[in-house]
């Protein structure tokens, strides 16, 4: 399989989650990835990309996030950048997923899930941007 | 529509279809609003249509779970497929319910 790069931009709005949705679809498809996979990179990246829509820019103002995926022989990258707040997800802490639903908080499984359902996850803040690092290795049959 | 509810015996059921995603899930805050109404009986979440699930849906079943504790009723989850099943491991979601299949 040969190098290949698809890109997605969208504003900060969680309505147009649906797009990104069709876009790792269509990425998943065209590299062969089995429908197990791709509902886990779809919940992944969106996880992701939903945190930035949420938590990049100031409530009220508009911004972009980038999303680009690529395919080598053996892994599947996808790197998402923004321009607003200095961020690192990788340094929240790990949701308790031992705890009883009435001690359960009701926020933070996004980044709990991201974390679990990719190989790696790697921060980086360059030039301005917030460029966040998703691999997962593909098992070939 | 996500939730469809219906009255029945002992509480309340929710068929739950779709793709329960972040905007589906904002949406869908209102639609468990007669199951947080009613926690204090048996609801039952039929998920056999459901097709996937982002964290901001796993919130709603929480959300209906902790009303339900608080109220002295039950949430019965019904026939999640392998893939939401995944999920829920992953989120500690599965030991959170009683889940079974028809």
């Amino acid at each position: 399989m040969k190098q290949t790069d698809s890109c997605l931009t969208l504003p900060n709005d969680i309505e147009t989650i649906p797009q990104l949705s069709e876009f790792i679809d269509i990425f998943c498809e065209e590299h062969g990835i089995d429908m197990s996979l791709t509902m886990s990179l779809n919940l992944a990246i969106e996880e992701a990309v939903v945190n930035v829509m949420t938590y990049a820019y100031p409530a009220g103002t508009t911004g972009e996030v980038k999303i680009q995926a690529s395919a080598d022989e053996d892994t599947l990258t996808f790197v998402l950048s923004d321009s607003g707040t200095p961020f690192d997800p990788t340094t929240k802490a790990d949701a308790d997923t031992t705890l009883s639903a009435e001690e359960r908080p009701i926020g933070g499984l996004g980044i709990h899930l991201v974390r679990h359902l990719m190989d790696s996850v790697d921060y980086q803040y360059t030039d301005g941007q917030n460029v966040l690092t998703l691999k997962k290795k593909i098992i070939h049959q | 529509m996500i939730f469809d509810i219906k009255e029945q015996d002992g509480g309340m059921l929710a068929t739950v279809s779709g793709r329960l995603d972040t905007p589906a899930a904002v949406k869908a805050q209102q639609e468990i609003e007669p199951l947080l109404q009613n926690a204090n009986k048996v609801i039952t979440l039929d998920c056999k249509d459901l097709e996937y699930i982002s964290s901001s849906g796993l919130r709603l079943f929480l959300t209906i779970r902790k009303e339900a504790s608080s109220k002295e009723g039950k949430v019965i989850i019904k026939n999640i497929n392998d893939e939401i099943k995944k999920v829920f491991m992953m989120t500690g979601f599965f030991n959170l319910f009683e889940i079974i299949t028809d």
